[in-house]
């Protein structure tokens, strides 16, 4: 992380008077009885990138789609921008909606579109260019993400992280103030991760966009994160700067950070090992090799 | 008596499933005619070209051979009470009062339903829907109104070349079969189309289109859990729109030969 970057960002917090890009207080959400997420308040300032951390079903992917206006909460409030997202009309909501960007996990490109045609999208139906600024607009986002060759191509033609790379283009197309990226590095190569990790940190600097990030890859999550936040069955059971979340005491952060004990010495429990899978997965652990 | 309680209680609950299903279906097709002034002729085109254009080899095929049938089954009878002739008037009745919007409607569940409800559903499981409303773009304007236009329009001028093929795959029969006079044949059809049949299943072609696409787009929307939920919507999709299509003519039937008519 820059030292101009982290300038940047502590100044915004430091600024008590400025007006959090995100606030979410008490926000409670239920499926079917069970609460996934219980409690949350969050603030995130202008300019920062916030990554929210946890094991798979804990509820960071439920406050994302919250956080867009996708589900609504049972109790609590979000405000972006300023405005309580659960009480804005449609069209209102759509007026928020405008002024950020997101990348899903799969990308969630049009497939029908070319990759061209899917960043085009945005400009065309929220803006008054014209059809030339427009094709020069798309052209520029997607070198800002390395792929000017893949415009027009189709979402099927291209990889996993490509799709990904114009996922982020698509996104970035009318500009917004803030960025949501869920599992933005899921499932790609290093060498892929690296770049859009890059991006990530390229676009809050170059753009100054606030960015909340949804991750459970570690080495991604301090790569980009100025501050983050710890999920756990639903509540944030740890939030800082990432070196306070390397040193947290709370022994799920501790053991999502290091890793559990058990998983280093990979010890099937004894009760378990002789029947169902952990027995298959013994078996064919010792595959070849002779009883004990 | 504990039995008929249960019984009782579960077709009660399916009632209410099913209600709040048709509510579903209403809203979505309220919200979807609001957005008509902003029609997006590109895609509303494409979509008639797909399921209209693409669609009249199989509507033909199918509505010809219904027409022969028709003709051959109704044929034995015509024989014996020494009126063969009326084969023509029996097919193009049928035809252009029911069998010709009733099979046009009942392919495109299969040929247009399933196609949308199957795109919808993994445009959902993908996240594409999400990644719509998340850029402030209605899935409603982007998806449900092209293909609600496009299927209703194409379903009316399909059922005009249904009730022609229908009409011709009975000629076939009485001329070459039943050794009926072309000439005869032909005027004897002409007479017994009543022209008001004609817009009478036109409109209820474009009923049947706005059923196919309202329960497939439905399906598609509420789709979840990856391949297996948009088996399930495709299912579902042509299931339920065969039964609406059969029921609803039934009602059309009533209105348009018995209400209106006395």
């Amino acid at each position: 992380m820059s030292e101009a970057r982290h300038t940047v960002v502590m100044k915004a917090v430091a600024d008590p008077s400025a007006q959090p890009v995100i606030e979410i207080n008490d926000l409670v959400k239920t499926f079917e009885g069970r609460k996934v997420l219980d409690g949350i308040s969050l603030k995130v300032r202008r300019g920062e990138t916030l990554v929210i951390m946890g094991a798979s079903g804990c509820g960071k992917s439920t406050l994302l789609r919250c956080l867009i206006g996708a589900h609504r909460a049972e109790e609590g409030s979000i405000k972006l921008f300023g405005k309580d997202i659960a009480a804005l009309p449609n069209k209102e909501l759509d007026a928020v909606r405008r002024r950020f960007g997101i990348l899903f996990q799969s990308g969630a490109l049009f497939s029908s579109m070319t990759v061209g045609e899917n960043v085009a999208l945005p400009l065309k139906e929220h803006t008054d260019l014209s059809a030339e600024m427009i094709d020069l607009m798309v052209k520029v986002k997607l070198e800002l993400v390395g792929l000017r060759e893949a415009e027009h191509q189709l979402p099927a033609q291209i990889s996993g992280g490509m799709a990904k790379r114009a996922g982020l283009a698509r996104a970035i197309a009318l500009d917004p103030e803030l960025l949501f990226y869920d599992e933005p590095t899921s499932g790609l190569d290093p060498i892929m991760t690296g770049i859009i990790d890059g991006l990530i940190v390229d676009l809050s600097r170059t753009m100054n966009v606030t960015s909340v990030v949804v991750t459970h890859d570690l080495k991604s999550a301090f790569r980009v994160a100025d501050r983050m936040v710890v999920l756990n069955n639903g509540r944030i059971v740890a939030e800082g700067m990432p070196h306070e979340i390397k040193t947290h005491q709370d022994p799920f952060v501790k053991k999502f950070i290091q890793g559990p004990v058990e998983a280093k010495t990979a010890v099937f429990p004894k009760a378990t090992v002789e029947k169902g899978t952990a027995a298959v997965a013994r078996n064919s652990m010792n595959f070849g090799l002779p009883d004990e | 008596m504990d039995v008929v309680a249960r019984l009782l209680g579960a077709l009660g609950r399916k009632g209410a499933v099913w209600a709040e299903e048709l509510g579903q279906m209403g809203f979505l097709v309220q919200r979807t005619l609001k957005f008509f002034p902003r029609i997006r002729p590109e895609p509303t085109a494409v979509q008639m070209i797909r399921f209209g254009i693409r669609a009249i080899p199989i509507v033909s095929i199918v509505n010809l051979f219904v027409g022969m049938i028709l003709a051959v089954s109704m044929s034995e009878m015509l024989i014996q009470l020494n009126a063969v002739s009326h084969t023509a008037q029996i097919v193009a009745i049928a035809v252009t009062r029911d069998l010709g919007p009733l099979m046009t409607g009942l392919v495109m569940s299969g040929f247009a339903g399933a196609a949308i409800a199957a795109e919808i559903a993994t445009m959902n499981v993908n996240e594409e829907i999400l990644a719509l409303e998340a850029g402030a773009l209605s899935p409603i304007r982007f998806l449900v109104l092209p293909r609600l236009i496009g299927v209703m329009a194409m379903m009316m001028c399909l059922t005009l070349i249904a009730d022609v093929m229908g009409m011709f795959g009975g000629y076939l029969v009485g001329v070459t079969m039943l050794g009926i006079p072309p000439l005869n044949y032909i005027e004897i059809n002409n007479a017994s189309v009543k022209w008001s049949d004609i817009p009478h299943g036109l409109i209820k072609a474009a009923a049947f289109g706005m059923i196919i696409t309202v329960i497939a787009c439905r399906q598609g929307l509420k789709a979840t859990g990856g391949a297996l939920g948009v088996g399930r919507a495709t299912t579902n999709s042509v299931v339920y729109s065969i039964v609406v299509i059969i029921a609803v003519d039934l009602v059309f039937a009533i209105l348009f030969y018995w209400t209106l008519s006395s």
